[in-house]
């Protein structure tokens, strides 16, 4: 999971299953969007911070993995398509959006600190001294906010609803207060200054995208087809079992040749695909019916196919 | 002896309307079969009711009543040969409209055929007679066989016991038409002193008789089977 304040929202609770992402980067691009796309799925978390219509980073997150750039694009294509994903949209100043791909590229010094058990001051102190940049990151259930620091000194707070690092530490405080607040410490060694690449520039975003979809679209006829083998299988052992079950009726009230009758009129049994059923049975009956007639009498052929019916609606 | 062959014309009516009326009531190949024994009675009354109508004494009524004979037995064995078939492949196909026109088409053309040539004559008849004789003596052994065939593919359906019943009627046909062949080729009925001939003649009425009572009890007790 990863822990981001909300900016300012431009858009909210999308399903990215139903957006072509290639275009939407695109149009981001075009539009000098800046700020960050946040991705959340089942399998995972995905982040694309954009600044000034640059994709600076990329990132795809969950317990198991930690993907990058080209990967965490791909990756957060693939769970698009799943249809099962929640995309919110938030505007950052510059600068911010800045610090927020420097803090989730950064090393996570201290994680899941309770801040009643942690003396904050004296962390806070320690970054002083050290120098440290990166971030201290306090959160609740509710809430987040972030207390960016650069080489030891406090640059400002962002918290949610903020798109641009604020100077005063009122809601950051108030995050802290708050019952069962934690905080992270990480910590980044890039050169905050540093002009970041642009991944689009260098990706291929809209081949990415249809990799993607044709990838999508081979495991679901991958699915389609395994689900119609299944029914496909169940089909045909219920036509077996169907089968069985006349043949025994056949057998007792007209002999072998009962039997054998059975077996040519199934054979003959158009079902055009379909299941087995009354209606498809209907046609069935009226051929065994006639063909019975050269060995036995209709009374016999009326209990024989009575007894078929009712043994067919007990297998239903 | 008159009386003899009033009791057999009704033992004939009966067992003829009791396969007819089978015909129309059941599967196509039953058709076959039962016209076929239905066609007994009109080759058997014919000359059997000659006595009593005597305007019937005519050599083409005569002749026709031996040709449908003929037919008779060439309608049931096709009939039971499609019984076998069918109880080897399970197929059957055609209709009765069928069987029954072209049993009238076959009269038809056979009348057709004694009409454009010279009358028959006592001698022809007699041929006649023999052919039809002929034909009933050996299809009567081949359809035994064949019922049996039948019999063993069917033998544990409700209907199987009805031909055990076939094979008794045509031993019994075999002993009326075979008597009856047996006296024309030899000529018996001009050497009625031979005891050949005594045996030969009351074999042939045994024969009839009880032909014509199984063919009515078997067609019955296949209507008790078929209901």
């Amino acid at each position: 999971m990863i822990l981001l304040p909300r900016g300012n929202p431009v858009k909210e609770n999308i399903n990215p299953g139903k957006v072509n992402l290639a275009d939407a980067l695109g149009k981001i691009r075009q539009g000098k969007f800046t700020g960050y796309m946040r991705f959340d799925f089942p399998e995972g978390t995905g982040v694309f911070i954009y600044q000034e219509g640059r994709l600076i980073s990329a990132l795809f997150e969950n317990e198991r993995e930690h993907l990058i750039a080209y990967d965490g694009i791909s990756r957060t294509f693939d769970e698009s398509l799943s249809g099962n994903g929640k995309l919110n949209i938030y505007r950052l100043s510059t600068e911010l959006a800045h610090s927020i791909h420097t803090l989730l590229h950064g090393e996570v010094l201290h994680k899941g600190q309770d801040l009643q058990l942690i003396d904050i001051k004296s962390l806070l102190i320690r970054m002083r001294e050290e120098k440290r940049s990166g971030c201290l990151r306090i959160y609740s259930k509710e809430h987040i906010a972030l207390i960016f620091y650069r080489d030891g000194n406090p640059l400002g707070f962002f918290h949610d609803g903020s798109t641009d690092i604020e100077t005063t530490a009122d809601s950051s405080l108030s995050v802290a207060k708050e019952p069962g607040a934690k905080v992270d410490v990480l910590v980044t060694r890039v050169d905050g200054e540093k002009k970041l690449a642009d991944l689009m520039e260098t990706a291929d975003i809209s081949g990415m995208w249809g990799a993607a979809v044709a990838e999508r679209q081979r495991q679901r006829e991958e699915q389609e087809n395994a689900a119609s083998k299944t029914l496909e299988t169940k089909e045909l052992d219920r036509r077996q079992k169907t089968q069985e079950l006349f043949k025994s009726f056949a057998m007792a009230h007209l002999g072998k040749i009962g039997s054998l009758l059975v077996d040519k009129e199934f054979d003959k049994l158009k079902l055009n695909g379909g299941p087995i059923s009354d209606s498809a049975l209907d046609d069935f009956y009226a051929k065994l019916g006639k063909s019975a007639k050269l060995v036995a009498g209709s009374s016999k052929i009326d209990k024989m196919l009575d007894d078929m019916k009712k043994g067919f609606k007990g297998l239903s | 002896m008159e009386m003899f062959q009033v009791v057999l014309g009704i033992f004939w009516l009966i067992a003829g309307g009791v396969s007819f009326y089978f015909s129309i009531g059941n599967a196509r190949v039953w058709t076959s079969i039962a016209v076929g024994f239905f066609l007994i009675l009109v080759g058997e009354i014919i000359p059997g009711a000659m006595p009593f109508l005597p305007g019937l004494n005519n050599p083409y009524v005569l002749a026709m009543g031996h040709i449908i004979g003929t037919l008779s037995i060439l309608t049931m064995s096709h009939g039971f040969q499609e019984y076998y078939v069918f109880t080897r492949t399970l197929d059957s196909e055609g209709s009765k409209l069928h069987v029954y026109l072209a049993v009238v088409g076959v009269m038809g053309a056979s009348l057709v055929f004694l009409l454009i040539n010279p009358t028959p004559d006592e001698s022809v008849l007699r041929v006649i007679r023999i052919v039809e004789n002929t034909n009933w003596v050996f299809l009567s052994l081949i359809n035994i066989d064949l019922i049996r065939k039948i019999y063993l593919n069917v033998k544990d359906t409700p209907i199987s016991n009805g031909f055990v019943a076939f094979m008794v009627v045509f031993a019994c046909i075999f002993l009326w038409k075979g008597s009856q062949l047996y006296i024309d080729v030899f000529s018996l009925d001009t050497k009625q002193h031979l005891i050949n001939y005594t045996i030969s003649h009351y074999s042939n009425l045994t024969g009839n008789l009880l032909a014509s009572l199984s063919v009515g009890g078997t067609f019955l007790y296949l209507g008790k089977l078929l209901r």
